[in-house]
């Protein structure tokens, strides 16, 4: 399929998001719900002893928090997540006698589910910004937010490879759909990207090890350097070594993805 | 050039084996099924071989579990076979090549690829996209398939709001935009009111005929295959039992004749019972089947003993003969018997 066909996907992913129309305005709401609640949470604690803590002030904290849910929804966000089960149910059937590459097809799904919601993102920001009129660190230096900008689009492949990779799982074991895809974004993915609390409240050792995993590069690598809390070499080595998992877990997700393919039942009657 | 029929389709030898695990009963027998998972090889299809020419359109029957939709999987490029050759217009199907691809289609009755939220056009128009359809070609091909189909004005409503045969009708424009030359179908008219039904078989035999499309086709619907198709393959338990006309299997099968008589006035009818097997008694009518060869002496007999209005003579219906191989009945042994005889 050529760029006019996934231009369709675009499009047709559009409407079907608009399909919902009502869903997607109470997801919307509970986001900005939610940063309302987050915010006052962090903004009690600073007022109240009035200091910093592991590095960060009170406009440094206040950003990450907001930060966090404005890449966590740009990063984490995927429709991508039903590929699990539409290899258990067998309806990967429909994609595989087309002539269609159905992980460019789940990425421009994503795709179009993630301008939607930037979209949306970006009023509601300017919303809050309005109404809470929060202390924030803004970045001015050109070269950071470039790299912040690079760093997000790695993260979002990466995540996205490696949510390839747990959703083939079903191919052999049609049941474990659920469960590989629990381990991996509730236990590694909320724990080790930062998208709980700032990765550097954590010893320098485990530090180390985590900065080698691609899971840190997929929210709080992007955010730091946005803060301007790495910089210089730092920068240039994380988006290195986040590309380079961007390159691995593709691959591997290439081999997997062939060997399911092979074992694959395909289900349904 | 000439054209000679050609190889659309071609099988040998062709073998799929599923691992299928075992589990108990209840929690226990999920649990041990978990500590240790006991696997059990199930062959689907052993060691099937036929071909199909360019512009045939086939039946495949079989009872349930026999391992047509297996081959049909196999045949579209969604499994790989665990031992044999198959060959699609050239392909291997399961390299899934764009150029087979989009040379084929596949269609099952309860799988659905249009989109449930949306209208059926934005799914045409994915696929216009996908297969790379031009504008004018995709217009023309959209507009004949919708009238032929009558289904003109159902395209801009939303497809979860259709019923079953619409919808159905409806994915067969999704699956046949493309114009494939080779079309797999299981069970189109699964679960459709017998209009419905008339309609896509109406259809199937217009798109093979217009454009010499292959078609292989799977039914549990006698009427499918009896209106549709001249050559059936019969499959059971993963074998080829027959494979030839299906006039052919009715001459080897129907052993019986059917004898309709309208009688006069009441009579005792457990006397028919001695002359042959009573299908139905709707009095004035009783229909009754005999050996093929007694016929004669039976409606003889009928005549001389019964107060008789009328009564008539008929071959067992096709429908009927393809039932019985559905149920299995006679495959077992009958067919069995030949092939071993063919061998020696």
């Amino acid at each position: 399929m050529n760029s006019a066909g996934y231009l369709s996907v675009f499009k047709i992913s559009f409407k079907q998001e608009f399909a919902y129309r009502l869903n997607f305005i109470m997801w919307r709401v509970r986001n900005v719900i939610q940063i309302f609640v987050v915010f006052y949470l962090w903004e009690t604690v600073f007022t109240a002893s009035g200091m910093t803590l592991f590095g960060y002030d009170k406009p440094k904290i206040l950003t990450y928090v907001f930060g966090l849910i404005i890449v966590r929804a740009f990063v984490l966000s995927a429709r991508a997540v039903d590929v699990a089960g539409e290899i258990a149910r067998g309806d990967l059937n429909n994609y595989l006698v087309k002539p269609i590459d159905y992980f460019k097809y789940w990425l421009t799904r994503d795709l179009a589910s993630k301008a939607l919601n930037l979209f949306f993102a970006f009023f509601e920001t300017l919303f809050l910004l309005y109404i809470l009129k929060p202390p924030f660190f803004i970045q001015t230096n050109p070269v950071l937010i470039s790299a912040f900008l690079v760093s997000l689009v790695f993260a979002m492949l990466n995540f996205f490879c490696s949510l390839f990779i747990v959703s083939a799982v079903p191919f052999w074991t049609p049941e474990a759909a659920w469960g590989a895809q629990f381990l991996f974004s509730a236990i590694l993915v909320e724990f080790l990207s930062g998208a709980l609390f700032p990765l550097d409240v954590l010893p320098i050792i485990l530090q180390r090890i985590l900065s080698f995993l691609p899971f840190q590069y997929l929210i709080y690598f992007p955010i730091q350097v946005y803060l301007g809390k790495v910089q210089g070499q730092e920068v240039i080595k994380g988006i290195l070594v986040s590309g380079m998992w961007v390159l691995i877990l593709y691959s591997l997700m290439k081999i997997v993805w062939r060997r399911g393919l092979k074992s694959y039942d395909a289900y349904g009657r | 050039m000439t054209r000679k029929a050609e190889k659309a389709i071609i099988i040998e030898n062709l073998t799929k084996n599923f691992e299928v695990s075992l589990k108990g009963e209840g929690l226990i027998g999920g649990i041990s099924a978990l500590i240790a998972p006991k696997k059990k090889r199930v062959s689907a299809v052993k060691s099937i071989s036929f071909t199909i020419n360019e512009g045939e359109l086939v039946g495949f029957i079989g009872p349930n579990g026999a391992g047509k939709t297996t081959t049909l999987k196999i045949l579209s490029g969604l499994l790989y076979p665990t031992f044999g050759f198959v060959q699609v217009v050239g392909y291997t199907p399961w390299d899934r090549k764009p150029d087979f691809l989009k040379n084929i289609s596949l269609v099952m009755g309860q799988k659905n690829q249009l989109w449930w939220d949306l209208p059926a056009v934005d799914s045409f128009e994915l696929n216009k996209e996908i297969y790379q359809i031009s504008d004018d070609v995709y217009s023309k091909t959209l507009n004949e398939l919708l009238s032929l189909l009558d289904v003109q004005s159902l395209v801009n409503v939303q497809v979860r709001r259709l019923s079953l045969g619409q919808r159905m009708r409806l994915e067969l424009v999704a699956a046949l935009l493309h114009q494939p030359q080779i079309l797999f179908l299981d069970e189109p008219t699964l679960g459709l009111d017998v209009v419905a039904q008339q309609k896509l078989r109406d259809f199937i035999y217009e798109y093979n005929r217009k454009r010499n499309a292959t078609i292989l086709l799977t039914s549990h619907n006698m009427d499918d295959v009896a209106d549709l198709t001249k050559r059936v393959i019969v499959i059971d338990k993963g074998e080829i039992l027959f494979d030839g006309q299906i006039t052919e299997l009715v001459g080897q099968f129907a052993k019986e004749k059917i004898i309709k008589v309208y009688l006069s006035k009441e009579t005792d009818f457990k006397k028919f019972e001695k002359i042959g097997k009573v299908k139905r008694i709707d009095y004035p009518q009783v229909t009754l089947s005999v050996a093929r060869g007694t016929s004669a002496s039976a409606a003889a007999e009928i005549l001389q003993n019964f107060p008789i209005a009328d009564l008539t003579i008929d071959e067992e219906p096709i429908e009927e003969i393809i039932r019985r191989v559905f149920d299995g009945e006679m495959l077992a042994n009958k067919l069995k018997k030949r092939k071993v005889k063919k061998r020696s």
